[in-house]
């Protein structure tokens, strides 16, 4: 039997079909594999993955890769996705001025004032003044409360600010109720002598007059300029348990608005959008602009730099000679993100307003031939450079059950969303968007402030569950699931995501809903927005409601949410849309490979 | 016995002092109550017990410098976390496990390097 292999390096994933011709020339698919792309796509360093893919697809027929007769590549669109992320504003403290986060266990509630006193000084206190008392870890909870009942009775104390994890056990040992912060990492920052509010939120609340501010005012006594300089301080402070203040007599305290620049489209004709306008704004702008040529960011900002190095990548892969490099697309999100505010003193964050960007880099032609040549001399069989991506897509795409042409091919991969019509007289118009999976994972990734990518990753692409007993979870969807044996303690409490096989333990302290609104919402903005855009552009005049029935394919297509949002957006429009069973077996992976044997074939 | 107040239950058996303050303290800080009760046995049945007799479902076995937390429904011998010749933030942290576990809140780290 003669064996030959599609190879589909994509921007995330390879994927290698592999089919046979038998004597009497019949053909048929045997296997396939799926592995993560090597390096950028359309570059050498590919070549170890498809090898890796080749290897598998074999292995499961049993086959030596040496056995195939002819290993056959798509011709890759030359556009690669990038992403990149900006905060456009930033909050700036110069000098300790406030204290604003969520202990497990703070003690008392209410607010109060007074002047900061350091445990260690207490003897120094004069009496008719109000003192917020802070407290270093050197002191254990007995000691410090001793202390303090001992001065309680002659000096007026108000508050109390403590390094350890010890509130409570303070509190139940002192002689008068008072609000009581705990788990200030960096308490000998806070500068002595100086005014300071304090607040602990009653259960179940969050603060309420230093997240505003005239109740700042009300409590340090604030004229109106002092007011406008404190609004950046309430606003960093909402949705926190517990909270302190700081009077400092130099407004040191301010928000910044970063020069983020503009964006400059040419196209049909020229047009240019502030970047601050938000991402509606630009992608107006965009879709005004036409037929876009290239988008460049104003120099020395932001954007700028952004767009210059997602160019600047592009550039060390496209050959050299033919190295004529254009931004032909993006996709703008808006979003927040926490960022620590510098000269934090228990590690505290702040929401900034941030815009994230998916760009779409188009060359003249990606590098393939090298990496058939490279996999020729490294396998020995014979290797060609064959078909247009999105021809054999739609190709690969039509061996789904239940399709018929006019068919509309939607390819949301990990980089970017492509979108290709196949009309019954075998004419193909394509586009390829920016923005797909990987500006997901990002968006994820800040919104929910996570410290690996990985994570990211992974919440997008599993459901999660939250664990509340060692024999039970309480599933997203509001289901109950139980278990025979017993959890590992470890997940106890904790919001974990359910891969095949394996539970996934969240580190970060995030409620199950946050993430899961952050989820879908991300997906949302990229997905939903770009099929629209990506089909009304292949669309006959632009009309939606000329596609009859779209087919889902690609990686992100697998996913447990997506296809189902985009059935919503789509089923506005009369469109049958699912997600693609390519050759009724493989899901909606694998189209590009099959396309490529396919063609074979049929020659 | 009849124990009938909502609280985390420690049974003690030649207890170090200074590691059943920590606990308590751990315990404390997380407002939840305890009760300590003397009485003889070997540490997992003394965890064991405590945990089924506790109304929130959590208990503490403390048998000289050995600390084991259980929780209810949990075979005798498979503690939920146990420790042996502690550190004093260990037995604190324990002590606040074993309140978490009635609070259903996620796990403070217990073993490894002090947390900063």
């Amino acid at each position: 039997m003669k064996l030959i292999a599609g190879v589909d390096i994509g921007n995330s994933t390879t994927e290698v079909c592999v089919g046979g011709v038998d004597e009497e020339g019949r053909f048929r698919f045997l296997s396939s594999a799926s592995r993560m792309t090597t390096g950028t796509k359309g570059t050498l360093p590919n070549v170890h993955g498809i090898k890796a893919a080749l290897l598998e697809a074999m292995d499961k027929v049993h086959r030596p890769v040496g056995e195939l007769s002819l290993i056959r590549l798509n011709e890759a669109a030359p556009v690669i996705g990038d992403t990149a992320m900006e905060t456009i504003t930033e909050t700036i403290i110069t000098e300790s001025s406030m204290i604003g986060h969520n202990p497990s266990t703070p003690a008392g509630a209410g607010e109060a004032v007074g002047e900061i006193l350091f445990l260690d000084h207490i003897q120094n206190g004069k009496p008719g003044v109000s003192y917020i008392v802070a407290v270093t870890s050197l002191f254990s909870y007995e000691e410090a409360a001793r202390r303090l009942n001992q001065y309680i009775p002659e000096l007026d104390i108000r508050g109390l600010i403590l390094q350890a994890d010890e509130a409570v056990l303070v509190e139940n040992r002192l002689s008068r109720k008072m609000p009581i912060l705990d788990e200030v990492r960096h308490i000998r920052r806070i500068p002595e002598g100086k005014l300071a509010a304090i607040e602990v939120a009653l259960p179940g609340t969050s603060v309420r007059m230093l997240s505003n501010p005239y109740g700042i005012a009300t409590l340090l006594g604030l004229d109106a300029e002092e007011t406008k300089a404190v609004t950046p301080i309430a606003k960093s402070l909402i949705g926190k348990r517990s909270a302190v203040v700081i009077k400092t007599p130099h407004g040191n305290m301010k928000e910044n608005v970063l020069p983020a620049g503009e964006i400059i489209f040419h196209g049909d004709s020229d047009r240019t959008v502030n970047i601050d306008a938000g991402a509606d704004r630009i992608m107006e702008v965009l879709a005004g602009a036409g037929e876009i040529r290239d988008i460049e960011g104003e120099t020395d900002t932001n954007v700028g730099n952004m767009l210059s190095r997602i160019r600047g990548s592009m550039e060390q892969i496209s050959v050299p000679a033919e190295g004529d490099i254009h931004i032909t697309d993006i996709l703008a999100v808006d979003t927040l993100a926490p960022v620590e505010i510098s000269g934090s003193l228990a590690g505290e964050t702040c929401m900034e307003k941030a815009v994230g960007i998916a760009a779409m880099v188009k060359t003249r032609q990606l590098p393939m031939r090298q990496i058939a040549a490279r996999l020729e001399e490294e396998l020995h069989v014979k290797a060609a450079v064959a078909g247009v991506e999105a021809v054999m897509a739609s190709l690969g795409a039509m061996t789904t059950p239940g399709t018929k042409l006019p068919l509309a091919v939607l390819d949301m991969g990990g980089g970017s969303t492509d979108a290709a019509l196949l009309t019954a007289d075998g004419k193909v118009r394509t586009t390829h968007q920016a923005g797909a999976g990987e500006l997901v994972s990002m968006l994820i990734q800040t919104e929910l402030g996570l410290k690996s990518r990985v994570t990211a990753e992974q919440i997008k692409r599993y459901p999660m569950g939250k664990v509340e007993s060692l024999f039970h979870m309480r599933l997203e969807n509001g289901a109950m699931q139980f278990f025979e044996d017993s959890l590992d303690p470890r997940y106890y409490g904790n919001v974990v995501l359910l891969a095949p096989d394996e539970m996934l333990k969240i580190e970060e302290d995030i409620p199950m809903e946050r993430i899961l609104e952050v989820r879908r919402e991300a997906k949302k903005k990229v997905f939903v927005r770009n099929a629209l855009r990506a089909l009304r552009t292949v669309a006959p005049d632009q009309d939606l409601r000329r596609i009859p029935n779209v087919v889902l394919v690609g990686g992100s297509a697998e996913d447990f949410e997506i296809p189902e949002m985009l059935m919503q957006a789509l089923a506005d429009y009369r469109i049958v849309c699912g997600r693609g069973n390519i050759r009724g077996c493989e899901g909606p992976r694998n189209a590009v490979a099959t396309g490529l044997l396919m063609s074979y074939f049929s020659q | 016995m009849v124990v009938n107040k909502p609280s985390i239950i420690v049974y003690t058996s030649g207890a170090d002092e200074d590691y059943l303050r920590e606990v308590c303290a751990g315990i404390e800080e997380e407002g939840v109550l305890y009760q300590i009760i003397s009485r003889e046995g070997d540490l997992d049945t003394l965890a064991y017990e405590a945990a089924a007799e506790s109304m929130l479902g959590s208990g503490i076995g403390m048998q000289g410098d050995r600390i084991a937390m259980q929780m209810q429904r949990l075979p005798k011998g498979k503690n939920v976390f146990e420790l042996i010749a502690p550190r004093f933030w260990q037995c604190r942290n324990l002590g606040a496990n074993s309140a978490r576990a009635v609070k259903k809140m996620p796990f403070k780290e217990i073993y490894g390097e002090e947390p900063i």
